[in-house]
């Protein structure tokens, strides 16, 4: 495993080609490229290090990538998710695409076929191949190291910072485990770190604006933000980064009176072209292929529109073969017409004793299901058999109906008791027996917009249905039931008529003596679509709220590495997220050390107390760099205390990256700073024994730690020569 | 910010080069006593000027803005301009040790011994006035509970009759509600019952009226001494005070027994005195410092104790001070000792008092209320024990130390308040999801007091349920078992999964526990706080954990709730995380089983009767600790989707009022809303400050500078100040989980509102100044004129519906309703516009 650090991996292998030479001779040599490194002088030195770094990267990252072979926590998830592209199926997820569509592709193009079910985790991999799905996403995650290196490099200009910083990356068996396996974590982590490369990279291209290499890294910018976004929607978080990193340095062009304004617009320009325009436009991009893709009916369909899902192949509504009108007698499910509205839905459950009256709960269900189903009948008779040769009667604009649920036989029903949510509204509830209820079963059905007597027609037709008595109009919004109602969304009848939200159409309608028609005629275009993937999206994420009684992640656990989160518990091939300790709090050390350091420069400065030259310039270079790093953990880390939806653990790793950046740079600058603070005979000692104890101490934590991502196969608590007691340092770590 | 302060020092550096000269012959002049005006100006200068010559030293400090020694003062009356500056004790003395400067000053002018001088603020005095007038009119009216009095005065009537009650805000402003009615001679018998109902002739609503009504006029000379104290002039202090003052939202917020009108003062008083600290910026340590700076303290932590979102005053007092100070270090000619002093003197004057403040309203606020009242069960039971007539009434004359014998009931100690419960019901079979249970007797959480939930403590060794002779109590350690008192059945926990929380296991009462099983049934009994008991088991004190003896397992309350069949009573599992606080249980009530006989104890079960009693000690601090824990941490229930809750962003646009009070027999009605015109200007002020901030500063990066110094450094402070002010009233809106209603946009209102009187003047200052247009500044003033007469009619109209409604005759409620409609009406042509 690793036991060189980058610097003494590169002493040995020069000791090696000088070995001919005297022992003093060997020596000289090891100071020379030591002192070289440590100015940062020489570039084959820079590239020696940094080949180095990214060997020990591959060998961590790959080491056992294969292992475990079952199925791993969220892998159920977005394994499942790239099969569905393979197999062109239609899902709803709520995040965007592109991270899936990735694994996708990953695993189309490593001869994947799709088949696989992903059921849960544990589940074993037998002869599938998904391996490549896990070295694509591996070697995403594999580039957060190198890609360190360079952003600390090109901020501080010094390389051992740049080592440090990506050694505590490379280390982390947190990072290690995440990055890992099939999940949309190192995609997410691939982009944000790409994002920030690139802002950093074009911002070293500013001695030739224009040039094409400062493009190239303008429009890498624009790319890696696109991808970061289109990942998962924290991404915004490192765009907002990337847009004040921009902001700032335009403030500068602005600020010099020898550039024209003219000048200053097209610089503008050309960042809103590369950074805003740009990513706008790949992220619809990837929404077009998305949605092109998925093609065929699947388990999402039921969060969309009818029209939407008309779609999709497959799906009961493409190439509709449904009755065009409404007849007494049809069998139909109602889907509520506002966007990710659900389907009128009962079960054989009651309202709980306290909410209303105790009667059949009714609610609305985004799923397919065959709870979903209504008959529509005549206000005071009960349809005929569709054998009959009665004349087929159907349903007209204003005409008053029952409608029974077809399951239970209970009627849809309402009454002036209040709904158990909206508590002015009045309840709904399914009533009666087999289809015999009371007066409060009559609904008048109204077409929106429709001509008197006009008869109702499925799909687009905008339906609303008034309570003959009570005078209120059948209601679903999106406010969730508590647990007694399986958190299925709430159906009330409001007394507010003209309510946009009470709008319902018809979804499927079985009445076979009527004949078919097609429905192709109400396909929305991509832009509808895509507008309406949104809307269902943001509500599927205001949705993932903890549920009642449930524990979920604070944010304030995550960079004290309170709590970690099991990946894999199957006997025998356990693997727990969890971040390296010694790294993360001494992450916290640093940072802490850097609001030191930093009020303690404010306040001399304000103060008026001068330094010389070289050190000032040092100080103020690495103070900017800290700067932008603590800015970008804080972007990263603090907006998760405002979320209301349910966090978890791993939701910390992108501020980490930015953490253990802060930390390379810091402790960079104290080493630096130390010599010149203790007597004379240890100055030249002290830089190299605190970088080999810092090296040392890194390594072998990672030692100490590394079976948690590898597989603890010696780690079962009930073996005698268990290591897992020594490193549990933490009660609350569960392994 | 650092930008800005970069083009402030910019401009800094310009400036001192200019003025070079003139501080070198300025410093000959030092040693010189100066008494005149003249000569004092010139000092004036010399010292901006030795401030400014430092920052040209390097190109780092950044002061942001001289020290306000400029700013007028207040003492000159509304009729004198604001021009003339009249020079007092506050004038600088430009010396090397501003505390010796400090001490020469006294030397100096030596204070006549037992001179008073008397100065009236003629301006305060009268916004004051007028501001009390429409405040206190026709207080009692209407005579009925209006909106959220509901509550206060609930509050008021259970301090009269020292009943406690839980609220989830600090008890200050409620106090001062029940302080006046306690001088009025309430008593406290009234029930607030709803919204609207009329009030007892006995019920002093103007006694308890007249607190919110003082305290919302105080706050307008508060509004008027701000603004000066900031630069700017006393027309625009009076012009923020007289919008304050015809506000309909705030007239009707001060006008009820509610909090905001308390809390507004309360938090500006604050925010005025340490801006006046500014003023005394060269007499440290002196008399008015510290007053001004304890006054600040106490003023911003009553604040806090009248709602804990007076935080956010509390905090940006302190920015401001922090903002100063950091200012002070600039100043080289203070000492780094020096600066510590200050440091350390601010910071504990800021830490000690509002903390004292907020120690003592609770310290009243615990022993005023010492009777047991409607909302304890919330709190432990520890805590009932401590009230008169509460809990003591249960476990009054109980015995202490758990014995084997002892009928105990179970309390969850934290979070959800619920006894340990079994009834009469099996799990069923099988589940929903297909696991299947062990079929027996249910174990539940239930959250009311029951026959039920009685449980009798046994050793597994004594077969008889009788207290023995001698007895044997209970220690830390110890094995016991528990038997359901009704049911004779022993609490068990075994290898199934748990009904809801699979992943724990299932806790059942065992059918018969005499049959030999293993034993499945024993428990070990931890104690929390063993050092309190000397590690005996006592009622009531004692936390305990209920170790599962075969699994190591604690006894634990999921916090989940079962389906139908377990009667939607909340699960209890055994957990094997044991240090939890859902695992955490106390003996409640108990009292030792008397008889063998199965019947006879049941019998004794279901007549468990009640005695009020002498209520238990329980210290200060640990009520305290736990009121304040129950406080924070406990999510009242939320009253969700209420008719007149509004969202945050509503508030810019006044989109919706709230119906205070509706008459039962007429169409009159006290609706809260604000004064349209005032509220769209606010709005529109706080745009066009952004606005003009930007494009000033993007001027001022070209180097164009359109302000001068003086005027940039008070257009920045005024944003400092209420910019800030207002967002951080207004935005963590955003992120609460609460029904919200108008009124808690009131403080950030305030702020807004100086805001747009101090961008009145602005506008005038930029036309008379910087376009050097007198008459399009007459122009203006005269249109600002229009736009008071408009909100003048606004407030007029509007009050007629608040205040002239309650007229008896019919007709003239139909007039009240005709203009209710059409004020209706133009409201919602207003937000259409």
């Amino acid at each position: 495993m690793a036991q060189d650090t980058p610097k003494k991996s590169k002493a040995g292998a020069n000791k090696s080609s000088t070995s001919s030479s005297s022992h003093l001779n060997v020596e000289l040599t090891i100071d020379k490229v030591f002192m070289k490194y440590r100015r940062s002088e020489s570039g084959p030195v820079w590239w020696g290090v940094f080949l180095a770094v990214c060997a020990l990267t591959a060998a961590t990252r790959f080491y056992n990538v294969g292992e475990p072979k079952h199925v791993v926590w969220d892998e159920t998830h977005f394994g499942k998710f790239g099969s569905w592209y393979i197999n062109r199926t239609f899902f709803f997820d709520v995040h965007p695409p592109l991270g899936k569509m990735l694994i996708g592709a990953f695993g189309y193009m490593t001869g994947y076929d799709g088949t696989f079910p992903f059921v849960k985790p544990g589940d074993s991999y037998d002869g599938v191949h998904y391996l490549g799905m896990r070295v694509c996403c591996t070697t995403l995650g594999a580039c957060l190291v190198p890609f360190a290196f360079i952003i600390v490099w090109q901020m501080t200009q010094s390389l051992p910072a740049a080592t440090l910083a990506s050694s505590l990356i490379l280390f982390d068996v947190g990072l290690l485990t995440l990055t890992q396996y099939i999940l949309l974590d190192p995609i997410l982590l691939f982009f944000i770190m790409g994002s920030v490369l690139g802002a950093v990279m074009f911002h070293a291209q500013k001695h030739r604006p224009f040039h094409p290499v400062w493009w190239g890294w303008l429009v890498f910018t624009g790319f890696m933000l696109s991808g970061s976004v289109s990942t998962k929607f924290v991404g915004l978080f490192v765009v907002l980064y990337v847009g004040l990193h921009t902001i700032a340095s335009l403030w500068e062009l602005y600020g010099d009176l020898s550039n024209p304004l003219s000048l200053v617009g097209k610089h503008f320009l050309a960042r809103a072209v590369g950074l805003i325009l740009l990513p706008v436009i790949l992220y619809c991009v990837y929404f077009y292929i998305h949605l092109t893709i998925l093609c065929k009916s699947g388990n999402g369909d039921g969060f969309y529109s009818s029209a939407f899902q008309s779609q999709l192949e497959g799906n009961s509504l493409y190439n509709a073969s449904m009755p065009f009108e409404l007849a007494y007698g049809a069998e139909v499910t109602l889907k509520n017409a506002r966007t990710g509205g659900g389907y009128l839905h009962s079960h054989i459950h009651l309202y709980p004793e306290g909410v209303g009256a105790r009667q059949q709960q009714i609610t609305t269900y985004s799923h397919k299901d065959f709870n979903n189903k209504w008959l529509v009948k005549k206000w005071n008779e009960e349809p005929g058999d569709w054998e009959d040769d009665d004349p087929t009667e159907l349903v007209k604009n204003g005409d008053l109906i029952r409608l029974e649920h077809v399951p239970t036989g209970r009627n849809l029903h309402s009454h002036r008791e209040p709904s158990p949510v909206t508590r002015r509204h009045h309840q709904i509830t399914g009533y009666g027996e087999n289809g015999e209820g009371d007066v409060n079963d009559v609904w008048r059905v109204e077409v929106v917009g429709g001509e008197e007597e006009e008869v109702v027609k499925t799909v687009i037709h905008k339906l609303r249905f008034v309570h003959y008595l009570v005078g209120c109009a059948l209601m679903s919004h999106n406010k969730q039931l508590p647990k007694w109602g399986y958190e299925q969304m709430e159906v009330t009848c409001n007394p507010n008529v003209h309510d946009p939200n009470n709008l319902w159409n018809i979804e499927d309608n079985v009445f076979p003596n009527l004949p078919n028609s097609s429905f192709e005629i109400y396909a929305p275009n991509f832009l509808e679509k895509f507008l309406e993937s949104h809307t269902v999206m943001f509500q599927g994420n205001s949705g993932l709220k903890p549920k009642e009684g449930e524990i979920t992640s604070q944010p304030w656990q995550w960079p004290i590495n309170f709590k970690g989160q099991w990946f894999s518990a199957i006997d025998g091939f356990k693997v727990y997220l969890l971040g390296n300790p010694i790294i993360w709090w001494g992450n916290l050390v640093v940072l802490a050390a850097f609001v030191f350091v930093y009020v303690y420069q404010a306040y001399r400065r304000q103060r008026g107390v001068s330094d010389d030259r070289q050190t000032k310039e040092r100080r103020e270079r690495t103070m900017s760099a800290c700067g932008w790093l603590v800015l970008a953990w804080a972007l990263h880390y603090l907006p998760f205390y405002a979320m209301g939806r349910i966090l978890y653990f791993h939701h910390y790793f992108p501020a980490l990256l930015f953490s253990s950046m802060l930390t390379g740079v810091i402790i960079d600058y104290l080493l630096e700073s130390l010599p010149s603070l203790v007597p004379q005979y240890l100055a030249s000692s002290v830089y190299p024994a605190l970088t080999g104890l810092f090296y040392s101490t890194l390594i072998y934590s990672f030692y100490l730690f590394a079976p948690l991502a590898y597989g603890m196969h010696n780690l079962d608590p009930t073996f005698e020569n268990s290591t897992v007691h020594q490193i549990r340092w933490l009660d609350s770590w569960e392994f | 910010m650092d930008a800005a302060a970069g083009v402030r020092n910019r401009k800094n550096k310009v400036a001192s080069q200019k003025t070079d000269k003139k501080q070198q012959h300025g410093e000959k002049e030092t040693e010189e006593h100066s008494d005149t005006l003249i000569k004092k100006s010139i000092e004036q200068l010399k010292h901006l000027d030795e401030k400014i010559n430092r920052d040209s030293g390097d190109g780092e400090s950044a002061p942001d803005t001289p020290p306000p020694e400029t700013a007028p003062d207040d003492a000159s009356t509304a009729s004198t301009d604001s021009s003339t500056p009249k020079k007092d004790t506050s004038s600088p003395k430009p010396q090397k040790k501003s505390k010796m400067g400090a001490s020469t000053a006294m030397a100096k002018a030596p204070p006549p011994p037992l001179e008073l001088s008397l100065r009236l603020d003629g301006m305060s005095i009268t916004l004051f006035l007028l501001s009390f007038v429409t405040r206190v009119w026709k207080l009692d009216n209407p005579k009925g509970i209006v909106f959220d009095e509901l509550h206060y005065g609930k509050y008021a009537g259970l301090y009269m009759q020292n009943t406690f009650f839980f609220d989830s805000q600090p008890p200050l402003g409620k106090q001062l509600i029940a302080l006046a009615a306690y001088l009025a001679g309430f008593d406290g018998s009234f029930k607030f019952d709803r919204i609207g109902t009329p009030y007892d002739p006995l019920v002093p609503v103007s006694a308890m009226r007249v607190v919110p009504a003082f305290f919302g006029s105080l706050l307008m000379p508060t509004i008027y001494n701000i603004m000066v104290e900031l630069g700017l002039s006393h027309y625009a202090g009076a012009l923020a005070a007289f919008l304050a003052i015809f506000d309909n939202a705030m007239l009707a917020q001060s006008r009820y027994i509610l909090m905001e009108g308390i809390l507004m003062f309360f938090g500006l008083f604050g925010l005025l005195c340490i801006l006046k600290l500014r003023r005394f910026y060269h007499q440290p340590y002196s008399l008015p410092w510290f007053c001004c700076l304890i006054v600040g303290a106490i003023s911003l932590g009553a604040c806090v104790c009248v709602r804990y979102f007076g935080i956010f005053t509390l905090l940006l007092g302190v920015g401001i001070m922090a903002r100063d100070f950091w200012e002070m270090v600039g100043d080289r000619k203070v000492t780094e000792r020096q600066l510590f002093g200050h440091f350390l003197t601010r910071a504990a004057i800021f830490t000690i008092i509002p903390i004292t403040i907020y120690i003592s309203t609770f310290y009243v606020h615990l022993s005023l209320l010492y009777k047991a009242g409607p909302n304890d069960n919330i709190m432990t039971s520890a805590f009932q024990a401590s009230l008169e007539g509460g809990l003591a009434s249960i476990i009054s004359n109980q015995p202490v130390t758990v014995v084997h014998g002892s009928q105990v009931t179970l309390r969850h100690t934290h979070g959800r308040t619920c006894w340990l419960h079994s009834h009469d019901a099996l799990y069923p079979v099988k589940y929903q999801d297909g696991r299947g249970s062990s079929h027996q007797q249910q174990v539940t959480c239930y959250s009311y007091k029951d026959v039920n939930n009685w449980w009798i403590v046994k050793k597994p060794d004594i077969e008889e349920l009788v207290v023995t002779e001698p007895q044997e109590p209970i220690k830390n350690g110890d094995i016991i078992q528990l038997v359901h008192g009704l049911t004779s059945r022993a609490l068990n926990a075994h290898d199934v999964a748990a009904a809801v929380s699979p992943h724990n296991q299932e806790v059942a009462a065992y059918i018969d526990y005499n049959v030999s099983m293993p034993a499945q049934s024993d428990w070990r009994v931890e104690l929390l706080n063993p050092e309190h008991t000397d590690g005996y088991w006592h009622a009531v004190e004692s936390q305990v954990r209920l170790i599962h003896l075969n699994s190591s397992q604690a006894l634990k309350f999921s916090g989940r709730q079962l389906p139908d069949w377990g009667f939607r009573q909340h699960e209890i599992v055994t957990d094997k995380i044991i240090d939890q606080e859902d695992t955490i249980w106390n003996v409640e009530e108990h009292r030792y089983t008397r008889s063998d006989d199965k019947k006879e104890r049941e019998k004794e079960i279901l007549r468990s009767e009640m005695i009020p009693m002498e209520r238990k000690n329980l210290t200060f601090w640990s009520k305290l600790y736990e009121l304040q824990y129950k406080m924070l941490f406990n999510n009242q229930e939320n009253v969700a989707g209420h008719m007149y809750a509004s969202e945050p962003l509503d508030w810019l646009t006044l989109k919706r009022g709230v119906a205070y009070w509706i008459s039962a027999n007429s169409n009159a009605q006290v609706h809260f809303i604000g004064n349209i015109v005032i509220w769209l200007s606010g709005t529109l002020a706080l745009v066009s400050y952004a606005g003009l901030f930007i494009v000033y500063l993007l001027r001022r990066q070209r180097a164009c500078y359109d302000l001068s110094e003086g005027a940039w450094n008070k257009f920045c402070t005024i944003g400092e100040v209420f910019g800030i002010g207002f967002a951080v009233h207004y935005f963590p809106y955003f992120l609460v989980d609460r029904t919200l209603f108008l009124h808690h946009y009131m403080p950030a209102y305030l702020f807004k509102l100086c805001l747009l009187a101090a961008m009145v003047e602005h506008g005038h200052d930029l036309l008379a100044g910087y376009l050097k247009a007198p008459r399009l500044a007459k122009i203006y003033l005269g249109g600002v004129g229009v736009w008071l007469a408009s909100i003048l009619s606004k407030t007029k109209t509007l009050e007629q519906v608040r205040c002239w409604v309650l007229g008896p005759q019919p007709s003239q409620v139909i007039e009240q309703e005709a203009v209710l409609r059409h004020e209706t009406r133009l409201i919602s042509h207003h937000l259409l516009v």
